[in-house]
């Protein structure tokens, strides 16, 4: 009989213990020996950014790793109180939304001066540590399959023949797909009709608008579809993880690119860490790190590294256009584009 | 709020029509009910009320109201609109039909293979995100290793063909438990009285069989109808252009940046939530199902007339394939260089995931969900008998409140606990609680992502306990009551040990689905916590399949292992294997 007494009993203990939390506190470390920031590119470009800082600095850093998006909703929803002191890496379209709801702080790092002013904000918000070049990103198999060569120009990709072979993030989603879409806005001198009506053109031609911004590229290397509209160190990142017969192509016309930032957090508890943190980024040795784990997106040192896998933006063609304007167009564009082009139906 | 639901007890007075109304007038003054309704409520408004209100309120600030407006105008929103209730409806219907299927060839077919096929209906539960929908990809998608390479076929399954398939796998499990479980307990007398008085076995099925079955049938409907309109890791990966409210809230969150929008989306997701949450509750409450009476029943006969027993048979001997080569690729892609593309024997996933960071998420994230099991299933029982015994007015709203958990988007729900529970929570004044979620609350955040945990794996308990109180005639409790035990005692010594198969199925799914949760653990995974979905997350994006793959199965193992435990503890140790079965 008390058995079952004691079973509820603890049962209800354990939840009760869960709910309540043990009124241990939480140990707070003191000063700035530590930093914990957000960090956007992937896992192990984090670990290895976060142990190196630590060997080079002495100071602790943690990270959550958390998506552009994701960032700037768990740093509203924070508020006043931030759980994190900086933001490495993600575009700077994130950075900005961030920024525009007063929750980046402006610093502007010594080590900034040394790079270019295209990728900095000018308002002194974030600075640029890697940019990224978009990018065709061709499963040649399938390519060969129904008779077409790797597409070389924005036009390329209204060929009747890549009829769902396409696949594309969606704006509203992601930020590279976004670049595709400001592109076109800049290819057409700012006409956003005529960019939204590239968009309805190729429309036929794509499979799905996929959420993430890299998903294009997997559903190219599984052979899904024969054309990913991807930024190239994404592509190149699936080619290097064994999907062998993908194959990175540029429009000839050129392509917008996307800048990733890093950034002050605004009422961060170890400000003086995390800037520090931010120099260092900047390094040159820092920036060669991401060689390192396989991520293959530009330095913006122009000290640093750039390796075989890199794209070499001198022989591109790269549309450089107000990163700003860009973010405050970017509500009326896609919410054009699931209006006028996500729903119609395909030809 | 809380008021109404703390007077419903005497106030339920006098209304009660069903048999044990009478005795009802007096258990309601029983102080027992009304400190367990008052810990319930208590708890639920912490796990979902607290966090839900304050977010929802913010589809009411001029963002959302926008968005809520746009609702009504716009026919883009018309059709995501339509595209949720149609996915609601679809899976709903499939995924009942195939637990159904399970069950009944389970329980009333005969054929060799029960355990297995049992085993076979549990896998699906654990159910990682990313991983059924990537296998899937990988054989039926254009380029599949079945449509494609032994059909020649580019089937396309991306949109409502590929998410029906995938989440009514995905969720099948528990209306199969839920099923089962009433057909055991079904009372074979029926059956042979109206075989006796000339009915065909045919004719049986529809008339008595289906008809006793109405509250697990309308319950697991209710639950995969919510879940598949609630899930996001899915439609994220096979939606194609079909995009559904948790979709476009995770959008609006994630990509336009607007959190107020993110909840106007996910209100106007509560709403058919709500309308077939009653459209069942109607239904199911019209008619009596008792079955389990305490009186003496005799055997069940199992069915072997081919009319009935070869469809059934092959049908399920097709799902049961199906959901084979779904894991066994799981599997396999572990093993492989690069699933699907290079199939080159690798044990370097398994290096990663098991000396890597993986060995730390794994112990976080089954011991956060060990904790979360048992509070998720003891409530979700308290739950069902509150609301199917004890409670008349506000049984609906309890009810309800306690499947909201799996009703509204991980996304919204993550993003309500963090502004809840970022910093302490004061009323009037007083603090009541440190912060509890984010990185800088106590035991890292970890106290957060249990209650999420229980928030998300409430409801499959519930509604098992529900369904399952509903076919048990009260009078079995009354003769304890009669005897002198108090309701709480009563539930311990006698409910409790009648619906063991439903705690058993709740105490099953909350395990498994913390395991597996994605979503709202994003918005709250600290430094100082690992959770392993968020590894996955993780492995995908970076295209590393083979290494998510291989997470998944070592995930999948520990969740059958603990199953396996837990089936063991409960059936032999704290019941003694004491069951009111034959």
């Amino acid at each position: 009989m008390g058995r079952y007494i004691n079973k509820a009993a603890a049962l209800f203990a354990v939840g009760a213990i869960a709910l309540t939390g043990c009124s241990a506190t939480a140990a707070t470390s003191g000063g700035d020996e530590s930093l914990t920031f957000v960090c956007s590119p992937q896992e192990d470009w984090c670990q290895v950014v976060a142990a190196e800082f630590t060997k080079a600095s002495g100071i602790k850093a943690n990270y959550v790793r958390l998506s552009g998006g994701e960032a700037v909703a768990r740093l509203t929803a924070a508020g006043e109180n931030p759980e994190f002191d900086a933001w490495f890496g993600g575009g700077a379209d994130g950075h900005i939304a961030a920024e525009e709801v007063g929750l980046i702080e402006k610093f502007v790092p010594e080590n900034a001066a040394k790079i270019p002013e295209e990728y900095k904000d000018p308002d002194g918000f974030w600075t640029g540590i890697y940019s990224g070049a978009l990018s065709f990103c061709s499963n040649t198999d399938v390519l060969d399959k129904i008779g077409v060569s790797a597409p070389e120009s924005w036009d390329d990709l209204l060929d009747p023949k890549l009829k769902k072979n396409i696949a594309m993030a969606h704006p509203g989603t992601s930020g590279t797909a976004y670049q595709a879409v400001w592109t076109q806005v800049m290819l057409n001198d700012g006409n956003q009709d005529a960019a939204i009506d590239y968009f309805t053109k190729m429309h036929s031609n794509v499979l799905q608008y996929s959420k993430s911004g890299s998903a294009p590229g997997q559903m190219a290397g599984r052979g899904e579809v024969g054309v990913g509209v991807i930024f190239a160190q994404d592509c190149q990142k699936f080619i290097n993880e064994g999907f062998t017969q993908l194959k990175t192509t540029f429009p000839k016309e050129g392509a917008t690119f996307e800048v990733g930032a890093v950034s002050l957090i605004k009422n961060a508890k170890h400000p003086e860490a995390a800037k520090k943190f931010i120099e260092w980024t900047l390094t040159a040795e820092a920036q060669d790190l991401a060689a390192t784990v396989g991520s293959f997106s530009v330095p913006t040192n122009p000290d640093a590294v750039i390796t075989d896998d890199m794209v070499d933006t001198s022989t591109l063609k790269q549309l450089t256009g107000d990163i700003r304007e860009m973010g405050q167009a970017r509500n009326e564009l896609t919410s054009r584009f699931d209006r006028e082009v996500a729903p119609a139906p395909k030809s | 709020m809380t008021i109404p639901l703390l007077d419903s007890p005497a106030t339920g007075r006098g209304r009660a029509s069903t048999p044990g109304g009478n005795v009802r007038k007096k258990r309601a003054q029983d102080p027992s009910v009304i400190i367990l309704t008052t810990i319930v409520c208590a708890i639920l408004l912490m796990i979902i009320g607290f966090p839900l209100f304050g977010l929802l309120s913010s589809a009411f600030a001029p963002k959302g109201l926008e968005v809520l407006g746009r609702m009504v105008t716009d026919p883009v929103n018309h059709r995501i609109l339509g595209n949720t209730l149609l996915l609601g409806l679809v899976v709903g219907v499939t995924g009942t039909l195939v637990g159904f299927l399970f069950a009944y060839a389970q329980v009333k077919v005969k054929f060799r293979g029960k355990r297995a096929l049992h085993l076979l209906a549990m896998i699906p539960i654990v159910a990682p995100p990313f991983a059924v929908a990537t296998a899937v990809i990988t054989l039926f998608g254009r380029n599949g290793a079945v449509t494609n390479g032994i059909f020649g076929w580019q089937a396309d399954i991306y949109g409502l063909p590929g998410l029906t398939i995938v989440l009514s796998l995905s969720f099948f499990p528990v209306a199969y438990m839920n099923i089962r479980g009433m057909l055991e307990s079904l009372d074979p007398s029926l059956d042979e009285a109206a075989a006796g008085l000339g009915a065909g076995k045919l004719r049986v099925f529809f008339t008595v069989t289906i008809p006793m079955l109405v509250p697990g049938l309308a319950g697991s409907f209710l639950l995969l109808f919510v879940e598949s309109i609630a899930d996001l890791a899915n439609p994220l990966v096979l939606g194609g252009d079909y995009t559904v409210l948790a979709s476009r809230a995770y959008l609006a969150v994630t990509g336009e940046f607007n959190m107020q929008a993110g909840a106007a989306y996910s209100l106007t997701l509560m709403l058919p939530a709500l309308c077939v949450f009653l459209v069942q509750r109607y239904w199911v409450s019209r008619k009596s199902v008792v079955s389990v009476t305490g009186k003496p029943a005799g055997t069940t006969e199992l069915i072997s007339a081919p009319i009935i027993r070869v469809p059934i048979l092959i049908l399920v001997g097709f799902l049961a394939a199906l959901i084979v080569s779904i894991y066994a690729t799981v599997l396999a892609g572990g093993f492989m260089k690069v699933p699907g593309v290079n199939n080159t024997f690798t044990l370097a996933h398994y290096q990663f995931v098991l000396n890597g960071l993986g060995s730390k998420a794994m112990v976080d994230t089954t011991i956060l969900a060990l904790i979360a099991a048992p509070i998720a299933g003891i409530m979700g029982m308290l739950i069902g008998w509150l609301v199917v015994r004890k409670l008349k007015r506000a049984s609906g709203l309890i009810d309800f409140v306690g499947m909201l958990g799996l009703a509204v988007p991980g996304t919204v729900l993550g993003i309500g606990y963090l502004i809840t529970y970022n910093t302490p929570v004061n009323i009037f004044g007083l603090q009541v609680f440190p912060a509890l979620a984010g990185g800088s609350a106590i035991l890292a955040g970890a106290v957060a992502i249990v209650m999420v945990y229980v928030a998300r794996s409430l409801p499959s308990g519930q509604r098992a306990a529900v369904s399952a109180l509903q076919q048990i005639h009260p009078a079995i409790e009354e003769a304890s009551t009669s005897l002198g035990a108090d309701s709480a005692t009563t539930f311990r010594k006698v409910t409790l040990p009648l619906i063991q198969s439903a705690l058993l199925t709740g105490l099953t799914f909350a395990f498994a689905r913390s395991m597996t949760t994605l979503s709202p653990i994003i918005f709250l995974t600290t430094p100082g916590i690992k959770i392993m979905t968020s590894q996955i997350l993780a492995e995908v994006d970076s295209g590393r399949f083979g290494n998510a793959f291989a997470y998944c199965t070592v995930l999948i193992g520990i969740v059958l292992i603990v199953i396996l435990i837990l089936n063991i503890i409960i059936r032999k140790v704290v019941f003694r294997g004491q069951s009111h079965r034959r």
